[in-house]
Formats: structure tokens, C-alpha cells, sequence
């Protein structure tokens, strides 16, 4: 079984070599992707088209690398990074080149990191919060190596986040982005029920669903204390989405917001067939369902690696953990693409919650209250 | 809208690709060779039957090319356990792991599909509800029907009988002049036309395009459907149909926010296919006794 399906992954190219190291002074930024993989449309998508794309100024296709041209490259780039970046903008990153190793099992992350040091890689990239335990692993084996983990600090035995001299992690503020979340939904919503639909009800999940009550709230008292909070138990099963998110609709909710994976997708479909309207998660889902994805909450993983990139060209690293929000540039808002009633005073109203957060005025909670507390 | 009417529907959208894919295993079951490999065969016929949609506009297209894929993925695992004499269990899971490489591969390279997701497929008919959705009918009516039909085949045909009979003393089978080989052959080629059928129902009837994650354990829920269902046909319907409303109950009930919804957690309602099954195996439900040759390979030269 195993050679058929290293076969088959060779087939797909993800353990093809990198060519050989040509000028001197070329560094490489090694990346290891989790199993979603490359086009997951997601966190691994992002990350890559950060390095590859932004800092790289290549594009990945059946025949290997190709460059892009500098509209090509800058095409697509998001409104909020574009801000965020400032004057400078997104310049391409001279000296860099990306290699990609796909894991397609968890016990792969470890030998694929491994191999990441043995090409002496100016940075090893893990990509998800899945690659913790290896990242953590390597980098105590590997005290000469730099890494950067995305999406999850290093964790001690007993879950508590340390600091190793030679890694950086980033964490996003998924809260914050909920945070506008909840409030656009308490603005959309006509039949004054919102629904958040969770994947596992793990603790990143749950700074999603914190930040969105805390959001609705804000804008919508009654339908905050309304709100029905969902969790499917699953990242990987869209019937399970649809399912829970048809009965969502059926009961009259018209806004549910969906952090749910793979699941998610299912949370969409429903709200298709229903007509109702749906909040997409960490990409621009809106192709999806056009007429019914509201937005999407966005994280910026390709911004963030980008920078990293560019840091790592220039040699600079600090290791230790560093959280992205609104402020950052980390978490931010898809355009809203639909038109409702009251749109243009709801995007007013976020602008102005956006600043109040990044101004410091709004602290976000990270952790939802006990349902039961919620007055009914 | 009542909360019953919600209940009904969600049985009747979600209940399908699970109810065929134990039908599938009842079949296979029933002539004595284990099929562990469901949740690949569903894979199989949801992915095919997405491809075979694509390309030809025609769902109908898509839920034949799903059955036949399946059927192909039967006729596979049939070809290892019986002519090859391999391990039924390591066959079964030899064939998910096939399953689970080679759609992955097939997806990105005849289908490019970015995201691991197709683009929408043409649907099944359906029949709108309003706010309720859409109701996948043909789905809806395959999972009320073919379990029926089977359920005559096995009971009421001479076909049936041997069919039992290969599972239960495929000695007594040969000895009649019939191939027993032959017959296992048969059903569990059969067995994986009903579960990539079930597997097609998943890109064609619930979420409108092909994903890389299906069926997402589906396979092995209509594994414990089959056990809870006591390798009945219309058993494993009674199951896969439970296991769909205790589902739909617990978004019910966690959804109207009473005193009920912190009182049961949801982990449970998760749990509740394998736990039944548990206690089904246990003898708590009822006895719940496999075909007597149901996983023995058939030795002719064996006394």
C-alpha cells in the first residue's frame, strides 16, 4: 500500500527535489505545509502565496515554478494589507527562494522538516497548528536552525507557551476580525436571529465565536442574547455542516457566520438553497455563493509570512511569539460584495468599531462566556 | 415551520448516502465476506460521480458513474478476498487507503481543482421547500426503495436464498453444484454498487460539488449501521435513519437553547452510532448475530 501511494504522491510532485543552490547569498525559505495542503484555499494557500507569490514573485503550476510580472504578482492583493503595508507597498524580496514540502500525514511533518535543515534553509516554515509538536521537536534537535511556526505559539508539556531562542511563531487575533463579524451580522440581520456554526469546539474556535457574540452585541443587543452557537464536531465532514446549518435556517435564522473547516463549505450550501446569508472563514469564500456569502473573515497568513520572508532576507529574526490583529494587518474583513438595507450606515459603523479596536479603545474577549449566562 | 417537519426533512436530505452504503455492507455481509472497505467505496462513487456530472451536465450520468465505480471498487476488493484469499479486514482497509491517495491525486490532476473542491455539479431534482432547503427526493426514494427491493431479493428469491446460504454454510452451497466463489463475487461487486451509489448521493444530492474530505467517515457510521441493523436490509435502514434523527435532534434541541441543550452534551449525540453498536454487539438490543461464515474465506479443499 505504502509504495502505491508514494507513488502517487510523487505523481503529484510535492517531494519533488529542489534544484540546485545557484548564486551564493540566494537564501531559501523552506516551507512544510499541514495535510490540507496546497490548495486548500486557506492557510496553506495563504502562506505560500506569501512567499511564493508576494515575496518570491513566482507562481506554482504542473510544470514547476514560473515568474510573474509585477501586476500578476501585486493582482489580488487584499485592500486592507495594501493599506496596511503603507508607501513601501509589497516589494519583491530580491534573493529568495521558496521550497515546498506537502505533508500528506502528520507523522510526516517531523522527516519533512528534517530534510528542510539538511537543505539548510535560511527559515523553516511550519504552516498550521498541526505542525506544533514537530516544529517544537526540530527546533530543541536543530538549536543552529531558525523556524517560524504559524497559527499556534510553542507549547510547554503542559500547554502553557514557552519561548525558544530559535523560533518565531505567529498567532492571529481571530477574535477581532469575529468582532466585525458579529457586528455586521447584528446590522443585516431582518428576523433578529444569528447563529455562529463551529468546527470542534476547541479553543481557537471558541475566540471566533467569542469575538462575534461580543460583536453582535455591540450593534445588536436582542439578537446577542438570541444567538444560537453551534459546533458540528467535525473540520472534515461538510454533510454534517449542511446539516446542522439547513435546520439553523429552518428555525429563521437569516445571518450565520461558519468557522468550521471543510464543514463550513456545507454551512454555505445550505445558505444557498435557503437564500439567507453566510459569513465565510480565514479566505474570500464569496465565490462560493455569491448571492449569499456576506463576507469572509480573513486571515492574513500571506501577509504575515511575507514579512517574515522579508525579514529572513534581511537576516532579521525575534524569536518568541507575536499576535496579529486588525491592528497588524493579521485579521481583517472580505469586501462586502451584497447590498442590504441600512448597508452604507453598517459600513460606516464598522469602520468606526475597526478603529476603536485598533486604537485600543475596544478590547475584544477571547473566550465566549458560558451560553448559560447569556440572559434569554 | 414545526420542529417535526425539520426533523422529517433532515432525515430524508442527510440519511441516504449512509442508509445505501449499509445496505452495501448488508449485502456483502449476508454472503459471508466482511466489507470493511465502504468508506472508500463511497469515496470512489462520490468522486467518479462528480467527474462523470462535470463532464457530462447530466446528474443522472453522475449517480451512474458513481454506482459503477463503486461497483468496480466491489469487484476489486471481491477479486483480493475470494480469488486471492487475501485478509478480508486488510483488503477492506487496503481499499480505503487506495481510495484515499488516489481521488486526492485524480482530483488535482484530471480535475485541477483548486481547494481541494470541484465546481458545482448539476443536482439531483429536488423539491424546494422554503426556508426548510431543498429535499433531495431521489435520493430520498433510493434509500426507501432499494432496501425494500433487497430486503424481497434476500427473503422471497431462490437467488436470496443462496445468497444467504453462502454466508451462513457455503459448504451446503457447493455441495448444491453452485459456485460459491461465483456468488461472492456477485454480491460484493453489488455490495459496492449500493455504496458508491450512497457516495455519489454526497457530491449530486447534499453539497452540489465534489470535496476532498468526503464522505468524511460516513463509511464506517454505515459500518455500525449495518451491525446495529443486524445485517437486515431494512435494519440498516432502521439504523442509518436512527442515527440521522438522534442528529437532528441534538441540533434541535441544542439550537433552542432550554435547560435540555446544557444537559446533554453534544460529544454524546456524536458518540451515539458507535456506542449503540457497542451496545448491540453486547446483546443489550436485542441478540445481534453476524452470518455464520461471515469473514471465513472459502477453502474447498477445508474440512
Amino acid at each position: 500500500m505504502r509504495p502505491l501511494l508514494c507513488a502517487l504522491l510523487a505523481a503529484t510532485a510535492c517531494r519533488r527535489p529542489p534544484p540546485a543552490p545557484r548564486a551564493s547569498g540566494e537564501k531559501t525559505i523552506g516551507v512544510v505545509t499541514d495535510v490540507g495542503g496546497r490548495g486548500d484555499q486557506s492557510f496553506n494557500d495563504g502562506a505560500l502565496r506569501g512567499l511564493e507569490g508576494w515575496a518570491c514573485g513566482l507562481a506554482y503550476g504542473a510544470s514547476g515554478y514560473r515568474p510573474l510580472s509585477e501586476p500578476e504578482r501585486l493582482a489580488g492583493v487584499p485592500a486592507d494589507v495594501i493599506e496596511r503595508a503603507g508607501a513601501a507597498g509589497l516589494p519583491r524580496v530580491a534573493g529568495l527562494r521558496p521550497y515546498v514540502l506537502q505533508a500528506r500525514a502528520s507523522e510526516d511533518y517531523r522527516p519533512d522538516l528534517e530534510l528542510l535543515v539538511s537543505r539548510h534553509v535560511a527559515l523553516a516554515l511550519g504552516v498550521g497548528f498541526m505542525l506544533e509538536d514537530a516544529v517544537a521537536a526540530e527546533a530543541r534537535a536543530q538549536p543552529e536552525q531558525r523556524f517560524l511556526l504559524i497559527d499556534s505559539p510553542i507549547l510547554d508539556a503542559a500547554g502553557r507557551p514557552v519561548t525558544l531562542p530559535n523560533v518565531e511563531s505567529l498567532t492571529f487575533r481571530e477574535q477581532e476580525g469575529s468582532y466585525l463579524v458579529g457586528a455586521l451580522a447584528g446590522l443585516a440581520t431582518r428576523s433578529g436571529k444569528v447563529a455562529f456554526v463551529g468546527g470542534m469546539q476547541v479553543p481557537l474556535i471558541q475566540r471566533f465565536e467569542a469575538g462575534f457574540r461580543a460583536g453582535l452585541a455591540a450593534t445588536n443587543p436582542a439578537a446577542a442574547a438570541a444567538a444560537i452557537v453551534q459546533y458540528t464536531g467535525s473540520f472534515d465532514d461538510s454533510s454534517a455542516g449542511k446539516r446542522v446549518a439547513q435546520a439553523l435556517y429552518a428555525g429563521g435564522v437569516d445571518v450565520a457566520y461558519q468557522a468550521a473547516g471543510a464543514d463550513g463549505l456545507g454551512v454555505i450550501e445550505a445558505a444557498k438553497e435557503a437564500g439567507r446569508f453566510v459569513v465565510g472563514v480565514d479566505s474570500d469564500q464569496s465565490q462560493l455563493a455569491p448571492a449569499s456569502v456576506l463576507t469572509s473573515m480573513i486571515k492574513h497568513v500571506d501577509y504575515a509570512v511575507y514579512l517574515a520572508a522579508r525579514d529572513a532576507a534581511a537576516g532579521r529574526f525575534s524569536p518568541g511569539n507575536r499576535e496579529l490583529g486588525l491592528a497588524e494587518g493579521g485579521v481583517g474583513l472580505a469586501p462586502i460584495r451584497i447590498d442590504f438595507p441600512g448597508k452604507a450606515a453598517a459600513l460606516e459603523k464598522l469602520a468606526a468599531l475597526r478603529a476603536a479596536i485598533i486604537a485600543g479603545q475596544i478590547s475584544v474577549p477571547s473566550r465566549p462566556e458560558p451560553l448559560a449566562a447569556a440572559p434569554r | 415551520m414545526s420542529e417535526l417537519t425539520t426533523l422529517v426533512v433532515s432525515i430524508l436530505a442527510f440519511a441516504p448516502p449512509v442508509a445505501l452504503a449499509a445496505l452495501g455492507g448488508v449485502l456483502s455481509e449476508r454472503a459471508g465476506v466482511v466489507n470493511l472497505g465502504l468508506e472508500g467505496i463511497m469515496r470512489f462513487g462520490a468522486f467518479f460521480g462528480a467527474w462523470a456530472a462535470l463532464a457530462s451536465q447530466s446528474a443522472w450520468v453522475g449517480l451512474s458513474a458513481g454506482a459503477l465505480a463503486g461497483g468496480a471498487a466491489g469487484a476489486l476488493l471481491a477479486a483480493l478476498a475470494i480469488f486471492a484469499e487475501a485478509d478480508q479486514i486488510v483488503a477492506g482497509v487496503a481499499l480505503n487507503l487506495l481510495a484515499l491517495g488516489l481521488v486526492t491525486f485524480l482530483l488535482e490532476w484530471a480535475l485541477g481543482a483548486a481547494g481541494g473542491i470541484t465546481d458545482p455539479v448539476p443536482a439531483l431534482p429536488s423539491l424546494s421547500l422554503g426556508g426548510l432547503g431543498r429535499l433531495p427526493w431521489v435520493a430520498a426514494a433510493a434509500m426507501l426503495l432499494l432496501p425494500a427491493l433487497a430486503s424481497l431479493l434476500l427473503a422471497k428469491t431462490p437467488l436470496g436464498l443462496r445468497w444467504r446460504a453462502v454466508g451462513e454454510n457455503p459448504r451446503a452451497v457447493a455441495a448444491a453444484g453452485v459456485s460459491v466463489r461465483g456468488l461472492r463475487f456477485f454480491a460484493v461487486t453489488a455490495s459496492g454498487v449500493a455504496a458508491g451509489l450512497g457516495g455519489a448521493l454526497l457530491p449530486l444530492a447534499v453539497l452540489g460539488r465534489f470535496e476532498d474530505r468526503m464522505p468524511a467517515g460516513q463509511g464506517f457510521i454505515a459500518l455500525a449501521a449495518v451491525v446495529f441493523g443486524k445485517w437486515s436490509p431494512l435494519g440498516a435502514l432502521g439504523a442509518a435513519v436512527f442515527f440521522a434523527g438522534a442528529e437532528a435532534l441534538q441540533i434541535e434541541i441544542s439550537s433552542s437553547g432550554g435547560a435540555l441543550a446544557a444537559l446533554v452534551p453534544r460529544g454524546l449525540f456524536l458518540a451515539l452510532p458507535y456506542l449503540l453498536t457497542l451496545l448491540a454487539l453486547a446483546g443489550f438490543v436485542g441478540r445481534a448475530v453476524p452470518p455464520a461464515a461471515d469473514g471465513v474465506p472459502w477453502d474447498p479443499e477445508a474440512r
